[in-house]
């Protein structure tokens, strides 16, 4: 595999005495959708603040294209285009004036350019109106200009949906996927929405109390167990129990209203059909419940703090 | 270098499209029309002299100066020699003086709005600092390839621009209401300046811009003081708040502490660099050397004390 566009290396915060990031050891990739994972609280954001120089490191180095952000700031911080939070924008200058002040900053950025972006995110109409009259979705989509502004080879996006409407969301997710696949950034997504994380990014990465707990593809992330679970709608529920587990030996995760629920393997599916139906029990439907991400992280953070 | 010029063309930016910048620029030449009319009403036209008759009158008042001066005590003596000094001189030299307000008198009265000017950019300068810190904004503006010293310099030296503008502003629209209220037929009227008993002619224009120049220092302390306030505690209210607290209540407390030998050494005691041209210092053996020694090291500290907490803190906001 090539080389991470960012690397960060046993990174620890240590704020008044007390440990609020410890030691996290990671690499993200050119084309990745990275998501950062963790319930409130649990260092997301001060990992990304760190990241891009805003919070000093205790320990640890992050280097990004190569360059340290500790020692070589300048460098470093060129190729990051990052929304920190709440994409702030100034309110009392329109949004034009605001990529205008951004781009002066980072030097090259052509007229063109900023033209350029703000198409791409679909300002166009409303650019040269102060950013007090936007939208909460549109102040977000004038973030996102200005961290593309520069053309930046990593994106760190915190929050990316966050006020969108579903058209909006929907949106962003794609040009998020458009960005890493076609123009190979990589790109750092936190959330605490779970089901977003599941459609955009490519690994997964919680955070838990400041340690990174685990990361992994999203595939792997649903699919890494055979077993799933099989709602079977039925009629007579206490009969269904009993053949369930007398003659499938088969354990029953729970009984609903209308039916039960298995753990099984896709090829057992079938054979709990045909048992309870020789067993004279009406069956109206069976449906196969996949484990989403969301059971999986409460799964893993032992369903606490979770937001 | 160029980068700078483009951080500072930035804060103009933000500075010039802010409704409030603008009306503190409006209410500054507000302030000077309102001043002038005022002035202009309150006071009856001047009478042309009849001859020599100016003469008599001044020594006239010269005697009522003389016998008053016995009487009043030693600390309020040296005004009234000054007045009897430059009497004495306007009869010695044919130097008639002109009756009520003349365009420099106007001027020169005029300089007193260089403390609304400090207030204005002390309002400016915490502002724009601290309001990055309130609104959020310094996350994406500290993310970019450019140091954070940059940045504070680039806020710094936007704000001492604004003050330039408006003490040019200021001197430009008191000229011109001066000569437009109360003629422009003073303008060679020279300045008497007394000095340890002598009293020397000097440009008027000369001695306006000493005026500017000695309260431009008083307001970059000021407006020093505030940017580290700001830098410190990165909220504008109490930036501002402190800032124009100690403007006004600092020389006055160091009035009341005159007596104590250590006050030389407190800001406020040497901000106010016309107390050696026009009065008296706030300690008798002050100087203007050791006040600017004093001013010189508080700057350095300000300074310090303010980039040290912007640059090497962590961004919280």
């Amino acid at each position: 595999m090539e080389k991470p566009a960012i690397t960060l290396e046993n990174v620890k915060k240590v704020i008044g005495g007390k440990t609020i990031i410890h030691g996290l050891t990671f690499g993200i990739y050119p084309g990745e959708v990275f998501g950062f994972l963790g319930p409130n609280g649990a260092g997301k954001t001060t990992t990304i603040r760190m990241i891009v120089g805003l919070m000093s490191m205790t320990e640890g180095n992050i280097y990004i294209q190569g360059h340290s952000i500790k020692k070589d700031f300048k460098k470093a911080i060129k190729n990051i285009g990052a929304i920190v939070e709440n994409p702030e924008m100034y309110k009392f200058l329109t949004g034009y004036q605001n990529l205008l002040h951004y781009s002066r900053m980072a030097g090259g950025v052509s007229r063109e350019r900023i033209s350029e972006v703000i198409e791409l995110v679909g300002l166009k109409d409303r650019i040269h109106e102060k950013v007090k009259t936007y939208s909460l979705g549109m102040r977000q989509r004038l973030g996102l200009a200005q961290a593309l502004l520069h053309s930046p080879s990593v994106l760190i996006l915190d929050e990316p949906t966050n006020g969108l409407d579903p058209a909006g969301i929907r949106e962003i997710r794609h040009y998020i996927r458009r960005l890493a696949e076609k123009e190979s950034l990589a790109i750092i997504v936190s959330s605490h929405l779970l089901s977003e994380m599941e459609l955009m990014c490519d690994r997964i990465g919680i955070i838990q109390k400041g340690q990174l707990i685990d990361v992994q593809t999203v595939n792997d992330f649903v699919q890494d167990e055979k077993q799933m679970s099989v709602a079977f709608t039925v009629d007579d529920i206490d009969k269904a129990v009993r053949v369930a587990a007398e003659q499938c030996h088969f354990k029953i995760v729970k009984t609903k209203s209308d039916g039960i629920e298995l753990q099984l393997e896709k090829e057992q599916i079938p054979i709990v059909a045909e048992t309870l139906m020789k067993n004279k029990i009406k069956l109206y439907g069976i449906e196969s419940t996949a484990k989403t991400l969301e059971d999986k992280f409460l799964e893993i953070t032992g369903g606490k703090e979770i937001v | 270098m160029s980068s700078m010029l483009r951080l500072i063309q930035n804060e103009n930016m933000k500075i010039y499209r802010k409704g409030t910048n603008r009306i503190m620029l409006l209410m500054l030449v507000g302030l000077i029309l309102a001043a002038g009319l005022i002035l202009k009403l309150n006071t009856p036209s001047p009478k042309p002299h009849v001859n020599d008759s100016w003469k008599q009158a001044l020594i006239k008042e010269n005697k009522n100066l003389e016998k008053e001066i016995k009487k009043v005590p030693k600390e309020s003596q040296s005004y009234l020699k000054k007045e009897i000094a430059i009497n004495q001189y306007r009869i010695d030299h044919h130097l008639p003086p002109v009756n009520g307000l003349h365009i420099w008198k106007f001027v020169d009265l005029m300089t007193n709005l260089v403390m609304v000017i400090a207030i204005f950019t002390i309002i400016l300068a915490g502002g724009s600092i601290a309001s990055e810190f309130n609104s959020g904004t310094i996350k994406l503006l500290l993310i970019r390839p450019v140091s954070r010293t940059a940045v504070l310099f680039s806020k710094y030296i936007a704000a001492l621009l604004y003050a330039v503008l408006m003490l040019v502003v200021l001197f430009i629209v008191s000229w011109l209401v001066g000569g437009i209220l109360f003629g422009f037929n003073g303008l060679t009227q020279p300045y008497l300046q007394y000095h340890n008993g002598h009293v020397t002619e000097t440009n008027m224009v000369l001695y306006i811009f000493k005026e500017y120049g000695l309260n431009g220092v008083q307001l970059l302390m000021y407006v020093t003081l505030a940017a580290m306030i700001s830098s410190v505690f990165r909220n504008s209210a109490l930036a501002i708040g402190l800032s124009i607290f100690l403007l006004m209540v600092g020389p006055t407390a160091v009035q009341f502490l005159s007596k104590y030998d250590w006050v030389k050494y407190v800001l406020f005691a040497n901000t106010n660099l016309t107390q050696y041209i026009t009065g008296t210092p706030v300690v008798s053996d002050m100087t203007l050397g050791f006040s600017i020694a004093v001013l010189a090291v508080y700057y350095a500290a300000f300074v310090l004390i303010g980039w040290l907490f912007f640059t090497k803190r962590d961004i919280t906001a």
